[in-house]
């Protein structure tokens, strides 16, 4: 039996949280985004307000604070040399930044006063950024390469497929693919719906998608056939796929439901349901080669998962006191990182 | 208002163009209020102003399910104001600006549909300019001028030094027929006091109904009655020319042959003028009693002449759609003109035959909450299009709280507010819309009562 069960149960005496943090800090903002540089070495942290901080990864200890965007950054995405760090914000730019030294490399215009998305190709050559509909391609210099045509609304999100060659947006619509080496989109997956977000298998095989109308739609890239699950309590904002691209996490609820992806896909099974929050959940996350699964909530639960015989078992969990802001596994996945929106950040071993 | 409220309330500011939104915003801005607000308009993009924040848009219209247009909400203010509210300690108030063109519905229903707006934001009222001298451009044939006046709970009637006396005194009167919820405040140059568009309380209906306390006066779908004593045999109803083609008209038995009766026939004769109508031409006879809903129609010129024929003699009560005045029409009997033993008049249900509406019941009562819900939500299935806006305060059997609710099209927020206490439980609703129907709406609600 599980502990959710225990806990339920037991209410007298809830068991202490059992994840120990090895380090903890607090920041003056309401975290937007929690990264972690690929060598492990250094936390990025963004506020709501501007600043991003880099945290020592080990001790806590701040490395570097770094201006950011005035009016607010809206989100941050690492080079693979541990050493650019990309940010957009609501001052209409695209800024490089050089975290050895915490000076700022780059400065580009995103091409609308919001830019929300960025993000580094897997071999750190490229950079995608998202403004409004407005789509940017540059290389590490702060070159453009190419200005996509506009897509046809608002871009909700950017994702690079595993080998860099094709990259995913998400709009009003469905997502369309792009590739670094061709100006035009690739292909379109149409749907009449507003998509919010979206995360491809890590084999390359699906493109999952959350959307407003409370769906999650998944497209077979190759074939173009696509599945749409309803029945969800609010919008889908959070997805994670397990490394093995077996498992999608799909949040939009106070439950979180889990798609086994294997043999002939999800379709007509009956999912695997994680129970144990109070509240909506905001954060999924798989490690990145292991089997772990953290669900972080507006209950302010932090808790870490593993699928055992088709059930959830609840491995170790930690209370916040205000919602759960964001996760972030280390590359070696030995720590988890969460922040909540007070600011307090929290780094725990698994 | 709930002094637990913890959401950062929005004020939506619909006109059309040139209407004077701007003026207004800037003066929201300058003035010394003492609280931080941020402005999402269309104009130009984010700048600061002292204290305050302004965000330029994009209007992004969304459909949330395939097709639904009760669905459509806008994707660019979910995104700015979730962003807002990360940062909701620095804001006090949130003004959102619509396009001149705008539908309101969509940035309503954007506050309804979204989880994340629903917990943080709470939507205190909708805020229309009027270009006095202009509206009359737009008024007759512009569905947004409509929706615009009739989503609104506050009305500027602006630009009033262009615009005689009179003339707003017909404008005030013509916009009133369309919403009577909302507060009209003439202004120049938009200048109007802070707390009358700011922290309305659209929520409140207590207040709303402080504004107008003849809203919730019944209305009926006819002008006149008048009551008969009258004999076995034939009668002629004769009208003159009269300022309409044709005529609404019932005749109805008085229930028991008594003149006590008169409040039951009354009830009667708004549920016969809501049946279809059945024209009668010159020289016809009358369809008598219940649900028979006669069209009298006139000759073009000159006198027309309609049949009542009583086969049981007693009183009966004789309803038109307008005043028999207007037509000079009177009934005749073998040798003499007939007085009515009693008349009455009623307050006509549109002035103007407006095709947007506002529609108040009050019902004494308790409802039963099952029935309640199976019947809103079918209301709001079927009629969900036509009802732009509705709010209410109920009494629910076994409930010691108010019932509050309001919505747009078919979007419906209803929860328990606070206990009733000493206040004498009640039931008052108000619905604004395209072409409701007061009699079948007061038949729905008076139907889930608890018997």
């Amino acid at each position: 039996m599980s502990r959710v069960m225990m806990r339920r149960r037991d209410k007298r005496k809830p068991p202490q949280p059992s994840l120990k943090a090895i380090w903890r800090t607090h920041i003056d903002d309401h975290p937007i985004g929690l990264a972690w540089s690929p060598d492990g070495k250094l936390l990025a942290v963004a506020g709501v307000s501007g600043p991003i901080t880099l945290f020592n990864g080990a001790d806590g200890a701040v490395q570097h604070k770094l201006p950011g965007h005035t009016l607010g950054t809206m989100a941050i995405s690492w080079h693979k040399d541990s050493r650019l760090l990309a940010s957009v914000g609501l001052d209409g730019k695209v800024r490089l930044w050089d975290t050895e030294t915490g000076t700022q490399t780059s400065e580009m215009a995103g091409g609308a006063s919001w830019v929300e998305r960025v993000a580094f190709s897997p071999a750190g050559d490229l950079l995608v950024s998202a403004a409004g509909r407005k789509l940017r391609l540059w290389n590490t210099s702060g070159e453009l390469n190419y200005e996509y045509p506009d897509a046809n609304s608002t871009i909700t999100d950017i994702k690079w497929r595993y080998d860099g060659k094709q990259f995913a947006i998400s709009a009003y619509n469905g997502v369309v693919l792009y590739g670094p080496a061709k100006a035009e989109p690739l292909h379109r997956f149409e749907w009449q719906g507003s998509t919010l977000t979206l995360e491809w298998s890590p084999d390359g095989k699906y493109i999952a998608t959350g959307d407003q109308d409370s769906t999650v739609h998944f497209w077979l890239v190759d074939s173009g056939q696509d599945l749409q699950m309803w029945g969800y309590e609010t919008k889908v904002l959070e997805l994670a796929w397990s490394f093995n691209s077996r498992y999608l996490a799909t949040g939009g609820g106070t439950q979180a439901v889990i798609w086994d992806c294997s043999g002939k896909g999800p379709e007509n099974t009956r999912p695997l349901m994680l129970e144990g929050h109070k509240h909506l959940i905001k954060h999924l996350k798989f490690q990145r080669r292991g089997k772990l699964l953290a669900s972080g909530g507006n209950d302010g639960l932090l808790a870490i998962w593993r699928i055992k015989k088709k059930k959830l078992v609840l491995l170790a969990d930690a209370v916040f006191k205000t919602p759960i802001a964001g996760l972030a596994w280390s590359p070696d996945d030995r720590y988890i990182a969460a922040s909540d929106e007070s600011g307090t950040l929290s780094i725990a071993a698994a | 208002m709930n002094t637990l409220e913890t959401r950062v309330p929005v004020t939506v500011l619909t006109g059309f163009l040139g209407a004077g939104k701007t003026t207004l915003l800037n003066r929201v801005l300058t003035e010394n209020h003492g609280k931080k607000i941020a402005v999402i308009e269309n104009e130009f993009g984010e700048i600061g102003i002292d204290n305050d924040l302004v965000i330029g848009a994009e209007e992004e219209i969304f459909e949330m399910n395939n097709g639904c247009i009760c669905c459509t909400v806008r994707g660019d203010l979910i995104r700015i104001l979730s962003h807002l509210m990360k940062r909701r300690d620095k804001f006090d108030y949130i003004l959102v600006e619509t396009t001149g063109m705008a539908d309101p519905g969509p940035v309503a229903q954007t506050f309804y549909v979204d989880d994340d707006m629903q917990e943080k934001l709470l939507l205190d009222g909708i805020v229309t300019v009027v270009d006095a001298k202009h509206i009359w451009e737009h008024i007759d044939d512009s569905d947004e001028a409509k929706e615009q006046v009739a989503f609104a709970d506050v009305i500027l009637l602006n630009k009033i030094d262009l615009v005689a006396p009179e003339d707003l005194d017909r404008l005030e009167a013509r916009i009133k027929s369309m919403n009577r919820m909302a507060k009209i405040c003439r202004t120049r140059d938009a200048v109007v006091e802070m707390d009358k568009i700011l922290n309305v309380g659209g929520f409140n209906l207590d207040r709303a109904l402080e504004i107008d306390p003849k809203f919730m006066e019944p209305e009926y779908p006819f002008e006149w009655s008048g009551i008969y004593e009258l004999n076995t045999g034939t009668y002629e109803w004769v009208m003159g020319e009269g300022p309409d083609p044709a005529m609404g008209a019932a005749l109805l038995p008085l229930a028991n042959n008594g003149l006590a009766a008169k409040e039951a026939t009354l009830m009667e004769a708004v549920l016969t003028f809501s049946e279809d109508e059945q024209a009668v031409q010159a020289g016809e006879t009358l369809h008598l009693g219940k649900g028979q809903h006669n069209q009298l129609v006139l000759n073009r010129k000159g006198e027309t002449v309609f049949n009542f024929v009583i086969q049981q003699p007693g009183y009966y009560m004789l309803f038109t759609e307008h005043h028999p005045d207007e037509f000079d029409a009177h009934l005749c009997g073998t040798d003499a003109v007939l007085v009515p033993l009693e008349t009455r008049e009623y307050k006509p249900d549109h002035e103007h035959d407006e095709e947007v509406t506002s529609v108040g019941i009050t019902l004494p009562g308790d409802f039963h909450l099952e029935r309640l819900n199976g019947w809103l939500g079918q209301l709001l299935r079927e009629h969900g299009l036509d009802i732009f806006r509705m709010k209410g305060v109920l009494s629910v059997r076994g409930w010691d709280d108010r019932f509050v609710f309001q919505g747009v099209h078919m979007l419906f927020d209803g929860r328990p507010d606070r206990p009733w206490g000493n206040e004498q439980r009640h039931n008052k609703m108000v619905f604004i819309g395209r072409n409701l129907d007061r009699a079948a709406l007061e038949e729905g609600f008076r139907a889930c009562l608890v018997s």
